[in-house]
């Protein structure tokens, strides 16, 4: 037992790659050969996390676990490095969990070039879980990079219409940022005399880098991750990607894809520049804002379902930025749960609506209506996603919401009550696009649009449908109810991670005595008014 | 004794919901759901019934609220970390409802975490005397509402979907009113707006059904985002949101009188929230429009349990209201306009549901006018008898649409009290209590308001209070003659009717009643009710009919023993006293409101031709009900979907010129090389041109987009 949890991150992320491997050897293979297989290979991938989950140390949620280092270029000092701490450990979690799903659910969407396609959401896979086991920034680096490739060539190859233009945007728009997100960590290893490994970076890298230095570090990480997550004004790949890609490209878009740019801001852009994350947070905060209620103008006057949904997730990833830059405990765990949430009931909204395009072959809402007279299932499905998106308590999406928006408005010196506020009308605005949506398609008197093959008039989910909804749907009503799950480990590593931020007010938060002691360190004067101020 | 069962209140329904859920997918055994639903909702009263002992205040001993918890929910937990066992141990025991646990630390020793809770909200119900008078109208009523339900929607599609919404909603309507904390009660909160909606928009094939459910959703959160705000400022008030905890801050604050802006901020943001569910201006707007739901649904939710959910939690937060000195005036200036408001716009509505709503809003505004001027009692206590008069009239109404096969048109019905009898009785019923006409229910509770009303007025010497009873007077007369404008209308004079377009109750496919066309005349033609339905209607109408003197000293009784007390009550013992003066005035103005209504709807129909004719413009403005939907669409709701349109225009021009400057990039760069020929102005102009024309063609585009869906 030991061996496999010495080297239980190592087989996670061969796990994916390796059967990969398998199915290009496999010779003759039919197409549901290919697709159980693939399910077979994401479910050990998940099985295999479980265990891990399970022998992870949860009494100490801050340290790594499973610690392993790989040599590569011993000369520079690279190695791979592996280890998870509590978030990186939900996060592979929240990956391994819908990958299953992302295969079941594409059973049938996929009938040309399947092998290529599943070989394809392999690699993704394993590239996804590398971004979040590694423990230095160039095997880091490396991952979160290499996701591209995949998702280039799935969208590229098996999207919709306007494919090729949607990949090439996604993949110009992220790669662009992240050369400059590169350059940037590359600087800060060179300014810690050639330190690569994450964890020794945030003790060094504060100390070594200055104010200066630490906004330009900032900027250049910013680059990368916030396109990435997408922060406004950077989002315009998204939409478009969402839209084009084939449902198994836009769930790990949203469900996880998404998540890589938010926790590389958590796990490394505010910890190895802290001084600039406390500066830089009332901006990157108003800018969230914007995009929340920016995106969400835009759904309402979205005609095409997906399309809706693609500017739904730049909404939703705003409170979880804005989460993330309160600072305190409750607007970091919050921003946690967010990406644990909004990966499963929008990426379940995906699969809803890929599930609609496969009978229909349209996603234009003016094209169907009432559809909850031929499809019962698939339109309670629907509801209640679209209830957990919109943030109703006793659902997931709820709890991440309430809480990045509770930390935004008690956050004293970076955010404040203006901004949860304002914010706060995103949940208004949600609720309108989302039951605009419901109301077009899911209720209202019966329209179906004209199917060649005729077939599908009357069909609601069949058996792999629901199945593959099912753990969705359990999973947004468990985290809804039992949060407290997640949310008990998560102050730990959270803590971890603001511990240099110059602002002691957010470590104060974290500090149990009570009255809370809230002073400004290493800031003058006037700038901690003028933050007080916004 | 049997306190612990109440964790089972809120999670029977819930069961229950699911199981009715179950039965949807069986046609077999839909009919089940109905009785699944009402068992559910009995064992839910029976429950209450059994603890309620606990909570009725005996004599002069204080009753002690007691807390139930069920599980964690929402907890975020702050540690200290210790290298010693001891140290760690006298920190968690200065800190109460913090953990320790041991652990090895990163070098191997051992060390101690202890793990305080920053915010914890979690599944735990608080039980006082409050809760226990709020959940007998949700069990209660609920129940009554279920039996009747089981007969009127009988032979519908989605009969036990309705069922399952209805218990979602009394389990999201009693963890409303048990809940301990404040997040939880967001949950009940919630939960009763979404199966508000789930049921609105019950009949889905209907697009107005489908407009008003989203419309009540909408208003909604509106309110809720207002509650939120609430929530939040509450927390960094007072670090809890647990309501006894922050309650006994603020009856310290209150002592030592130091008050700051949260304190004046917190109460106008959840009486947002309040204004909102309990359909108060400026957010009334949507209860209107939820008659498009079941009449059940209706009488159930939007008018005896969910739509008081305002009232109750601004009764239940007392003390968060009083000590702002503005907060509670602003209640019952908001509650006696709204008053006066929808009950003008009910004299000229033809809808009998909508009537029975602007009445819902009307009476809620009594409500609020009573607890803003600290008559909690009386304001639950129009609450409780509401519930029991309001239900009824929603059911009676319900019985007359299914005499008439959904007909609703006040113009499209008379003299109905042959076809009809116990219908016309009972209604009547409701109609006097809801005219407060003298010892029926709504009688005492009114006066009970309005006389705390003029009772603060006269003692203190204020005019505002008098202001306001005096249209809490005019209201009276107003919902006497509206209130029986209706029963007139529709009892009264020469018997003729026409049907109404729905069948109700007569499925498509059912073999028996398509079998023959003389069946169908048979089964459309008006007919009573039967008399499953009718009895629950009898209950209500007792309660009714005495519920104001069998009650009203029970309510007081059990409010004063709550946290609802007002801290500084109405000067009660000295002073003027206007219970008796108050009950004779309200009576003749009910008698006189009643009086009139016959004349004009039953003796002479004719006048009320030529009256109407006279005050043409005014009764068009109240026939379109001041014309405030038109009004917020064009203020609000166009021009956000404008603004939405403009953003997705300039957001796809970004993501095209993004393309086109990728293709174009080297070209571009060959072009800024080269010197420009023109001159700088020009370039100026040309610049200023293009973004003016870009402009407009933005906007003309969102304006098409808009109109298009």
């Amino acid at each position: 037992m030991n061996w496999l949890l010495d080297l239980m991150l190592v087989l996670l992320l061969a796990m994916p790659l390796l059967s990969g491997v398998v199915l290009v050897l496999l010779p003759d293979l039919t197409k549901s050969m290919v697709r159980v297989f693939s399910l077979l290979a994401t479910l050990a991938t998940f099985v295999l996390s479980l265990i891990g989950a399970c022998f992870f140390d949860w009494s100490n949620p801050a340290a790594l676990s499973f610690v392993k280092s790989v040599e590569w270029v011993g000369a520079f000092g690279l190695q791979f490095g592996f280890g998870v701490n509590a978030i990186s450990m939900w996060l592979v979690l929240l990956t391994t969990f819908l990958m299953p799903l992302v295969v079941l659910g594409s059973f049938s969407a996929i009938q040309d070039r399947v092998k290529e396609f599943f070989l394809w959401l392999l690699i993704l896979e394993s590239a996804m879980l590398g971004v979040f086991v590694a423990t230095d920034i160039v095997f880091f680096h490396i991952c979160f990079e290499f996701t591209l490739i995949p998702l280039y060539f799935l969208i590229g190859i098996y999207g919709s219409a306007q494919r090729l233009k949607a990949a090439r945007v996604f993949f110009l728009y992220t790669f662009t940022g992240s050369m400059l997100t590169f350059s940037g960590l590359l600087y800060v290893a060179w300014r810690c005399d050639w330190v690569f490994s994450i964890a020794t970076l945030y003790e060094l890298a504060p100390q070594r880098l200055s104010e200066i230095e630490q906004a330009w570090v900032m900027g250049a990480m910013l680059a990368g991750f916030a396109v990435k997550v997408p922060l406004f004004p950077l989002h315009t790949w998204l939409p478009l990607a969402h839209t084009e890609a084939p449902t198994a490209g836009s769930v790990i878009l949203a469900g996880v894809l998404l998540k890589l740019g938010t926790y590389a801001l958590l796990q490394l852009a505010i910890p190895i520049a802290p001084i600039a994350a406390d500066q830089f947070a009332p901006i990157i905060g108003l800018l969230a804002v914007v995009g929340i209620l920016y995106a969400a103008l835009i759904c309402w006057v979205q005609k095409d379902i997906k399309k809706l949904i693609a500017y739904s997730s730049v909404s939703h990833l705003g409170f979880c930025v804005l989460g993330m830059f309160a600072f305190n405990a409750e607007g970091m765990a919050g921003s946690v749960m967010y990406m644990i949430n909004h990966g499963l009931s929008t990426g379940a909204l995906f699969l809803c609506v890929g599930m609609i395009y496969e009978r229909f072959h349209t996603r234009q809402m003016s094209q169907m209506q009432g559809l909850a007279q031929i499809m019962p299932v698939w339109s309670f499905f629907m509801v209640f996603f679209c209830l957990a998106s919109v943030g109703l308590p006793g659902l997931n999406g709820f709890v991440g919401e309430f809480l990045t928006l509770l930390g935004a408005f008690r956050a004293k010196y970076v955010l404040g009550p203006p901004y949860a506020v304002m914010a706060g009308f995103g949940l208004i605005f949600a609720a309108i696009y989302i039951l605009f949506m419901v109301g077009k398609v899911v209720f209202g008197p019966l329209k179906v649009p004209r199917v060649e093959n005729g077939h599908c008039l009357s069909c609601d989910l069949n058996l792999r449908e629901i199945v593959t909804l099912t753990p969705l749907a359990a999973g947004c009503l468990w985290l809804g109810l039992q949060p407290s799950f997640i949310l008990d480990t998560l102050t730990e590593p959270l803590e971890k991670i603001v511990e240099h931020l110059p602002q002691r007010t957010a470590v104060a938060h974290y500090t149990v005595d009570y009255p809370r002691i809230e002073v400004r360190m290493h800031m003058p004067m006037a700038q901690a008014t003028k933050h007080a101020g916004l | 004794m049997h306190i612990e069962l109440a964790k089972w209140i809120p999670w029977i329904p819930a069961g229950a919901a699911v199981l009715c859920g179950l039965c949807a997918m069986k046609r077999q055994l839909r009919m089940a759901s109905a009785l699944i639903c009402i068992l559910a909702i009995c064992a839910t009263f029976g429950i209450t019934v059994l603890i309620s002992g606990s909570f009725s205040p005996n004599g002069n001993d204080p009753v002690k609220p007691r807390t139930v918890e069920v599980f964690d929910w929402i907890s975020i937990w702050g540690q200290q970390v210790f290298s010693s066992r001891i140290s760690a141990e006298s920190y968690a025991n200065e800190n109460p409802g913090s953990k320790m646990i041991a652990r090895d630390g990163t070098d191997g020793e051992k060390e101690f975490v202890v793990r305080k809770p920053i915010f914890v909200a979690d599944f735990s119900y608080l039980l006082d005397s409050l809760t226990i008078v709020m959940l007998y109208v949700v069990t209660g009523v609920g129940a009554l509402v279920a039996i009747y339900a089981a007969g009127y929607m009988a032979g519908d599609r989605g009969y036990a979907r309705f069922f399952s919404a209805v218990c979602l909603f009394i389990f999201s309507m009693t963890t409303l009113v048990m809940a301990d904390n404040l997040l939880l009660l967001f949950l009940g909160w919630e939960g009763v707006g979404l199966c508000s909606y789930l049921l609105i928009g019950y009949y889905y094939d209907k697009p107005t059904a489908v407009a008003a459910a989203k419309k009540a959703f909408v208003v909604n959160r509106i309110g809720d985002l207002g509650f939120l705000i609430g929530i939040f400022t509450a927390y960094i008030r007072y670090d809890t949101v647990v309501i006894h905890e922050m309650i006994s801050t603020v009856s310290a604050t209150m002592q030592n009188g130091a008050t700051d802006w949260k304190d004046h901020l917190i109460p106008f943001m959840l009486m947002l929230g309040a204004f909102g569910k309990s359909a108060q201006l400026p957010l009334y707007v949507w209860l209107p429009d939820a008659m498009e739901g079941p009449t059940p649904v209706s009488a159930l939710i939007h008018a005896a349990t969910m739509v008081t959910a305002g009232v109750y939690l601004i009764v239940r937060l007392l003390p968060l209201f009083e000590i702002s000195p503005y907060a509670l005036p602003t209640v019952a200036v908001v509650g006696a306009v709204t008053a006066l408001f929808a009950a003008t716009i009910a004299l000229c509505q033809y809808d009998i549901k909508r009537i029975y709503a602007y009445s819902t809003i009307s009476q809620l505004g009594y409500m609020f006018l009573g607890v803003g001027f600290l008559s909690t009692a009386g304001g639950i206590f129009h609450l409780f008898t509401h519930a029991f008069f309001k239900a009824l009239l929603f059911l009676t109404a319900g019985s007359v649409m299914h005499a008439l096969a959904g007909q609703l048109d006040l113009r499209k019905m008379s003299g109905l009290r042959k076809k009809l009898p116990v219908t016309c009785w009972l209604m009547f019923a409701g109609c006097l209590a809801l005219a407060g006409f003298p010892f029926t229910a709504g009688f005492f509770s009114k006066d009970m308001i309005l006389a705390a009303t003029f009772e603060k007025g006269i003692n203190e010497q204020l005019i505002l209070p008098n202001v306001m009873g005096v249209i809490g007077l005019l209201t009276a007369l107003l919902t006497a003659f509206y209130a029986f404008r209706l029963w007139f209308r529709i009892f009264t004079g020469p018997e003729k009717y026409e049907m109404g377009a729905e069948h109700h109750g007569a499925e498509p496919d059912h073999g028996v009643r398509t079998s023959s066309s003389v069946q169908v005349e048979h089964v459309h033609d008006a007919h009573e009710v039967s008399w499953l339905m009718n009895a629950p209607l009898l209950v209500l109408a007792c309660g009714a009919l005495t519920a104001g003197f069998l009650g009203h000293e029970w309510i007081e009784r059990m409010v004063v023993a709550s946290t609802a007390e007002p801290a500084r009550p109405p000067m009660m013992d000295e002073g003027v006293q206007l219970h008796g003066l108050m009950m004779v005035v309200s009576g003749v103005i009910s008698v006189v409101g009643v009086m009139a209504a016959a004349y004009f709807h039953w003796l002479n129909r004719d006048a009320t031709e030529r009256f109407a004719d006279r005050f043409v413009a005014t009764v068009r403005v109240l026939t379109n009900k001041y014309y405030v939907d038109e009004l917020y669409d064009a203020m609000i709701v166009r021009p956000l979907r404008v603004v939405g349109g403009i953003f997705y225009q300039v957001d796809r021009l970004v993501i095209d010129s993004l393309v086109m400057a990728l293709g174009f990039l080297p070209r571009a760069l060959g072009l800024a090389i080269q010197p420009s020929q023109r001159g700088a102005l020009q370039g100026y102009g040309i610049g200023m041109a293009i973004g003016l024309v870009s402009i407009v063609v933005l906007v003309l585009m969102a304006i098409a987009s808009g109109h298009n869906s």
